[in-house]
């Protein structure tokens, strides 16, 4: 951390200033290779050319600021125009699966992250981890160099030491590594096994579809990954599977956009699916979900099986469950779910959460198969990576030899086995009696540092690689900038354990691919990587047919029950996953999408479980405080902060992981509480536990402190059937019946398109265009919260830590509120972005005493930072709250942080200002965004209308739900103008006569009539 | 046919049967006393309350208004509520120096020269809140239409550029008035006065007054006119203040009612303040035969009209909020009465509309440690009015999602406690160095002052004053 710190140059003469090594180094780093001249021989006159600028910086650095030099290109590369970002395709591997991305590039430096239009994971939409993935990777925190023994060395002494270490091909070598599906990974990972005869490969991962792949193994008796087709499906039924959040389903977005896509309703003649779901806490998918159960998570198993038997009655296939009885075969939803099911035979999907037991996974798997959703909307793939043994397995056996004594040698690809494996395992004490032990890692982490080796990871954004989607397509991962810290890559790392040599990332891949591209291999490795994937590959399909032993192997399952008493479930957590984000900033401040809580992690719980443990349910409005519980399982003991979820079930307390960390970074360190002790080789998931209150008090940030719409109209929802009957049920006379005050007033003088009679000078120039607005289509919007994390990313939001959020100061110019409504033990939640709202009669404005905020002719309310004095009144006056103020000099820190600020800065946006102390922030429509449309268009056509589509707003282009339309309200064919014209469109507070530009579309939702 | 009434004079306004002399002895040899160990441990503990707020500004300044309680709902707090409560507070200085003069109300002349100091000061403590309360204060002269370099006018649009102009012209007319009322006895000092350097600085100030007819002529119409000017401001101001709020359209604040709802609280809390400061005066300068019980029992009876105005206001508020029809505005007031801040909106109720009830006493408005109890209880009361407007409506207005507590901060309570510092500091100074009533002022309406209607005694005669019985035709 400290090569940085001590960067401040001194120098006596151009001479010796071009001399130094440091400065070199910087430069081949910041830009990417054929950029600069530097790094040969420094030519005079190039040389000359580029110091300019940082002799005048270094002058004046060397009096008190440290030394910045900032480098122009001395040859323009081809195709760059400074200040003109460049897009770069490229794929984020989550676990073994990879997301198509499109990198913003400025001079070198990935600086935001869009969804990749053409690849099927990601469908140009992205979720919260591929946004906040740039800041992971600059993050100054992150392990910056190998270790040995806790000392810091350099790569080449790792080298020569796996050089030395590996040339015994005898040796017993464990590997342990993190799910990947990564080709070139593979091809190498092979020839170590074949290199190493005594050495054995396992992969662990805490949260992984091992049980549903099992469960296919019991149903089918092949190992086969489930893909969903939501967009097919008529009925969806979600078995404690949030598989609309990147936490549960790896290929989160393609659900969502799915299942949205076939939910979007323009006019009265669409349809909708029905997605029903059955779960514990309450989850995104839960609330997007037209009906919802809140079930212990013991007693989804039991469910799944009734369920089965129930349908058993009517189609073939399910004879093993036919005569299971347990406490749900009579429940109201068996049999109403069972007839919604048949219903739609080869047009539902039953899907259930990854971490519930294989025959649970069995079960689905055959009534899927059963409703002849097999193949239709339910297709089953093959992974031509995976090992055909149960992973899992595998890994505890490979552990408990580990422990015996069998191998001299452990391995680890990745993961942070010693934070986060079954705490019974102990493998922080097995890891250290190994003899060797060899750790890859971003962060220097509980596992490294019970190693003797620890090898710096290199970021996806900084290594070459490769990796499948999904569904199977491959893609090439293409570094955005040379590693920051000079990691090494997977597949360098364990290429040099093999060989001893040390390759690029680059040859290894194009290794790989050599033997996969026929012919032509030039152009098509270039075609590949322009278009982010081998749209000719993909999983083959596999047809599947009950196993023989089906009935058999799932008897002792059948007979189950439910927990009696208090159980937890423990599960990943939607911001962190299993604690690899615990240091990007960005994530630990978003607020958790259904509580609203940021920076911790919490038990969840209903409220008649906190008056059963003894905690008082109801939260103060006037401080952050709530209660502590201890929770107590097998051996261990943990005491974490109680939060009241409604709609969580009784007897039920949910815990997620990721959080309690120490010294991995200055962002994770010290957030929440480990929950991983609670978790053992017999209870991965859910366990009986003991729950008691601890009389302490813990303060948690949470950034909406009032949960219900008090009967106010800023959701307006209705079933569709009800909208059928009533399409313009939305409309404020709808809703109030009675029609806007001033509305009268308007039609008699013909004003009445511009809204209710008005005081104020019309602020909206149709005679100009174009015009912006915006729609957000409540009925898509699930509240992943991907829109806030896209919206810190584009426009330089701080993150302004726990302290500030738990002071109601948080920054982001986005925020979704969730509501509830009805009983608080089974509530509605409903979502609802709020960004600025654009109003055309801005209140905001008017009382502005330095004109600091205004409108533009365009129609955006404009916030000029450098005109503002911070009188706050504008927020104050906002009806919607959506101002934000710099309490402090939050950039100052957030960007200062730690010893070698500028790392961090280098994720900025230099299209966006970043904001001084003071000043009041808000929603901009991405403003830079538009204007360079503008500029485009100017260009291009001569008018400065760009083309429906050129100008997406950060939040609309991340969204996978496809909830957000921005663009031209002059241009009566754009999708926004289209959307306004919907039936369900209505703008908050219409009774103000602000004339918001931003407007909702109603939510529908899908009853089932029987249900209701 | 007519009946001889009896006109029922008005009892003196100098109790004791002092001569003009005494009088001036008594006013002014205060000042020219010497300065008493009291008043040094009083400036002293002032000066360390100055210090105090010193110290907040720069921290505050240092650091950024992040030290304050401020959050995303509530942008404005203590600094808004002590601006508001302040300039209130400097109301009833100028009311009774200028309204009441142009009523011809003669018992002002005791207290009007001491509430003119306090709304100075008040003023002056008042300023300071806008001013610091914004988030670049190197900046501020923005406000002001200045020319500069980005050809930008501020927006005139804003109540919070009403607020700076009429906050200044109200704090330079206030000062001017108080300034030429000041002449006249500033002469008399240094007259008075022994010391040299005194007569210099006094002389200095009293600009040449040799109290020549024409002198006086010349003073007479400048204080009239001065009068006329600052009437309207007196209503002006703190219609513009309420203004801040009014002109917003946030629940709470969007209300007509607020300007005579502003000037009337103004009042209330400017006499209480007066009364607050009077009581503790009179006794330590033995002043009790010029600030008499009735002048205390005169102001007493403003305090519990414009008491019973806000108490109206008050009720009107709901009312209307029920009449208007607009949820949110009824929302805001349940909210008030029955939510996070009930405890704010009931001390607020009690202090200041039910405790200037006890005054419809006769017996209790002429208490004196009643009517100091009181006094306190209603500024303490007035507080509260600014904080359940300024905080309640902003903590739970439109979007149920964005409502949120506030709470202050160490900061926020320093700042405040730090004003008190700087307003006792000058007023302290103002009882040392200048004559505390208007001393030419009040020989005007002592019965001397009147040479008629005395027998040769000097003993006053009521005049027989012929009414008119009235007449049918009349009618």
């Amino acid at each position: 951390m400290s090569d940085q710190s001590n960067q401040t140059t001194y120098w006596k003469s151009l001479n010796e200033l071009a001399q130094n090594e440091e400065y070199k180094k910087y430069a081949e780093r910041e830009f990417p290779e054929n950029a600069t001249e530097l790094t040969d021989q420094v030519s005079r006159r190039s040389f000359l050319r580029v110091m300019g600028a940082s002799i005048a910086l270094a002058g004046f650095a060397s009096c008190r600021k440290p030394v910045q030099k900032i480098l122009p290109y001395s040859r323009q590369p081809e195709n760059m125009v400074l200040g003109e970002p460049l897009f770069y395709a490229t794929s984020m591997p989550f676990q073994d699966s990879v997301t198509g991305l499109l990198i913003t590039n400025n001079e070198g430096r990935p600086s935001k992250i869009e969804g990749n239009p053409d690849h099927p994971a990601s469908g140009g939409r992205t979720n919260i981890y591929h946004q906040a993935s740039v800041l992971g990777m600059y993050d100054p925190d992150r392990s910056r160099s190998p270790r040995h023994d806790g000392e810091k060395v350099s790569k080449e002494e790792f080298y020569a030491f796996a050089q030395e270490h590996f040339s015994d091909n005898s040796r017993r070598v464990l590997f342990i590594d993190e799910a990947s599906s990564s080709p070139t990974y593979h091809r190498i990972k092979r020839d170590v096994l074949n290199t190493f005869a005594n050495a054995e490969w396992v992969t662990y991962e805490p949260f992984s579809e091992n049980n549903a792949i099992e469960g296919t193994q019991i149903a089918f008796g092949q190992r086969l990954r489930a893909v969903n087709h939501f967009d097919q499906a008529d009925v969806v039924v979600a078995l404690d599977d949030d598989f609309m959040n990147p936490q549960s389903g790896k290929n989160s977005v393609e659900n969502a956009l799915k299942i949205t896509s076939r939910r979007k309703v323009d006019s009265v003649e669409d349809s909708m699916s029905r997605v029903y779901s059955i779960e514990n806490a309450f989850t995104n998918t839960g609330s997007y979900a037209d009906h919802r159960l809140r079930l212990k998570t013991s007693q989804i198993a039991p469910f799944t099986f009734a369920l089965a038997a129930k349908l058993s009655e009517s189609v073939n296939g399910l004879d093993a469950f036919s005569g299971v009885s347990n406490d749900f075969s009579n429940h109201d939803w068996i049999e109403k779910l069972a007839a919604e099911l048949l219903n739609a035979q080869g047009s539902s999907i039953l899907t259930a959460g990854a971490e519930h037991s294989a025959e649970t996974h069995a079960a689905v798997a055959a009534m899927n198969l059963a409703l002849g959703n097999s193949g239709n909307t339910v297709t089953y793939h093959q992974l031509p990576y995976r090992e055909n043994r149960n992973e899992h397995e595998a890994f505890l056996n490979a552990v408990n030899e580990l422990k015996a004594g069998a191998y001299d040698t452990v391995v680890l690809v990745g993961g942070n086995i010693a934070y986060n494996a079954p705490a019974d395992l102990d493998l922080a004490q097995a890891l250290g009696n190994v003899d060797t032990a060899i750790h890859l890692s971003d962060y220097y982490d509980e596992t490294s540092r019970v190693c003797n080796w620890h090898i710096n990871r290199a970021h996806y954004l900084e290594a070459w690689g490769d990796g499948l989607s999904f569904t199977g397509q491959s893609s090439i991962i293409q570094p955005q900038i040379l590693p920051l810290f000079d990691g090494l890559s997977e597949i360098e790392f364990i290429n040099t354990i093999l060989t001893g040599e040390v390759s690029t990332g680059y040859d290894l891949v194009q290794e790989t691919w050599s033997s996969e591209i026929a012919s032509d291999f030039n152009r098509r490795w270039e075609e590949i990587l322009h278009e982010g994937l081998d749209t000719e590959t993909g999983f083959g399909t596999e047809t599947v047919s009950l196993s023989g032993n089906f009935s058999s192997s799932l008897q002792d399952a059948l007979s189950q029950q439910a927990i009696d008493g208090i159980e937890i479930a423990i599960k990943p957590d939607v911001r962190l996953f299993d604690g690899r984000f615990a240091n990007i900033g960005w994530l630990q401040e978003l607020p958790e999408p259904m509580t609203k809580i940021t920076w911790d992690n919490v038990a969840l719980m209903s409220a008649s479980t906190a008056e059963k443990i003894g905690i008082n349910p109801r939260r103060s409005f006037r401080n952050n405080d709530v209660p502590k519980v201890r929770i107590s399982a097998g051996d261990s003991t943990i005491e974490i902060a109680a939060w009241v979820e409604p709609g969580h079930a009784d007897d039920s307390i949910t815990l997620t992981v990721g959080y309690g960390r120490e010294n991995i970074g200055r962002v994770a360190d010290g957030v929440g509480v480990d929950t991983y002790p609670l978790r053992t080789t017999e209870n991965m998931f859910v366990q009986a536990a003991s729950v008691e209150p601890t009389g302490t008090t813990y303060e948690v940030a949470s950034v909406q402190d009032h949960h219900t719409l008090e009967g106010r109209d800023m959701i307006r929802t209705a079933t569709l059937d009800e909208y059928k009957e009533k399409p313009d049920f939305a409309t404020f006379e709808s809703f109030h019946g009675f029609e806007v005050p001033g509305m009268k007033e308007a039609e008699a003088r013909g004003t009445a398109d511009q809204g209710p009679v008005s005081l104020f000078t019309e602020q909206y120039g149709p005679e100009h265009q174009p015009q912006w607005g915006m729609t957000i289509d409540l009925n898509s919007c699930f509240g992943c919260g991907v829109c806030t994390i896209a919206c810190q990313a584009e426009n330089n939001i701080p993150v302004i830590g726990k302290r500030e959020v738990g002071r109601r100061r948080a920054m982001h110019w986005i925020r979704t509120d969730r509501y509830y409504e009805g009983d608080v033990d089974n509530p509605t939640a409903y979502h609802q972005p709020v960004p600025c709202m654009h109003c055309e009669l801005a209140p905001c404005e008017q009382v502005c005493p330095v004109a600091a905020t205004t409108h533009s002719e365009d129609g955006i309310n404009q916030m000029t930072y450098n005109r503002c004095i911070g009188t706050r009144y504008c927020a104050n006056n906002c009806p919607f709250k959506v101002r934000r103020f710099n309490f402090f000099n939050y950039t100052k820190e957030y960007l200062t942080t730690g010893d070698d600020p500028e790392i961090i800065q280098m994720a900025m946006n230099p299209e966006v200002t970043v904001r001084f102390r003071g000043v009041i922030e808000k929603c901009t429509y991405c403003v830079q965004r538009v204007n360079r449309g503008k500029i485009k268009a100017k260009i291009a056509t001569g008018s400065r209308k760009p083309e429906d589509g050129a100008v997406k707003t950060a939040c609309q282009q991340a969204c996978p739900a496809n909830a957000i339309s921005f663009g031209d309200l002059t241009d009566s064919n754009s999708e926004v103008s289209i959307q306004k014209r919907n039936d369900r469109n209505y703008v908050m507070l219409e009774e103000m006569n602000v004339r918001p530009r931003t407007s909702y579309l109603a939510k529908l939702t899908n009853k089932n009539p029987e249900l209701t | 046919m007519s009946k001889t009434y009896e006109y029922v004079p008005e009892p003196a306004l100098v109790k004791g049967n002092h001569d003009f002399k005494d009088i001036t002895a008594m006013v002014t040899d205060i000042n020219m006393r010497p300065t008493p160990t009291a008043w040094y441990i009083a400036f002293g503990i002032s000066n360390i309350l100055l210090l105090l707020l010193l110290v907040s500004i720069a921290y505050l300044f240092w650091e950024g208004t992040g030290i304050w309680g401020l959050n995303q709902p509530v942008g404005w707090g203590w600094a808004i509520i002590n601006f508001v409560w302040w300039v209130g507070i400097g109301h009833a200085g100028t009311l009774i120096s200028a309204i009441l003069f142009l009523f011809r109300q003669g018992w002002r002349t005791a207290i009007n020269r001491f509430a003119e100091a306090m709304t100075i000061f008040a003023v002056m403590c008042a300023g300071i809140f806008p001013a610091i309360h914004v988030g670049r204060i190197w900046v501020i002269y923005w406000v002001f239409p200045i020319p500069n370099s980005m050809a930008m006018w501020p927006n005139f649009n804003s109540p919070l550029l009403w607020d700076v102009f009429a906050v200044s012209t109200y704090f330079t007319v206030s000062f001017l008035f108080w300034y030429v009322g000041l002449i006249p006895d500033l002469a008399t000092l240094r007259d008075r006065i022994k010391s040299k350097f005194g007569k210099l600085i006094y002389g200095t100030f009293a600009l040449g007054w040799r109290g020549s007819n024409r002198h006086w002529w010349n003073y007479e119409k400048s204080y009239m006119l001065l009068a006329g000017l600052a009437t309207p401001l007196v209503l002006s101001v703190h219609t513009i203040v309420s203004f801040d709020f009014a002109v917003s359209l946030i629940p709470g604040w969007h209300t007509t009612i607020f300007p005579p709802y502003f000037v009337a609280g103004a009042v209330f809390s400017g006499f209480a303040m007066v009364l607050t400061l009077m009581i503790i005066v009179r006794k330590i300068y033995k002043l009790e035969d010029i600030m008499t019980v009735d002048h205390i029992e005169k102001m007493n009876i403003i305090i519990l009209v414009t008491g019973s105005m806000v108490g109206f206001a008050y009720a009107m508020e709901f009312f209307i909020a029920w009449y208007g029809g607009v949820e949110y505005e009824k929302a805001i007031f349940i909210i008030r009465a029955t939510g996070p801040y009930a405890w704010a909106y009931w001390i607020m109720i009690a202090c200041n509309v039910l405790s200037p009830q006890f005054f419809w006493s006769k017996k209790l408005r002429r208490h004196v440690a009643f009517t100091f109890v009181i006094s306190i209880v209603v500024n303490i009361g007035m507080w509260f009015e600014r904080f359940v407007i300024t905080v309640t409506s902003l903590s739970t207005d439109f979007l149920p999602s964005s409502w949120g507590y506030y709470s202050p901060t160490f900061w926020d309570v320093v700042t405040y406690i730090g004003t008190f510092g700087l307003f006792f500091t000058f007023f302290l100074l103002f009882l040392r160095f200048l004559p505390m009533v208007a001393v030419a002022e009040l020989k005007g309406v002592m019965p001397q002052a009147d040479p008629h209607n005395y027998d040769n005694d000097g003993n006053y005669v009521p005049p027989k004053v012929e009414i008119p019985e009235p007449t049918r035709k009349s009618v």
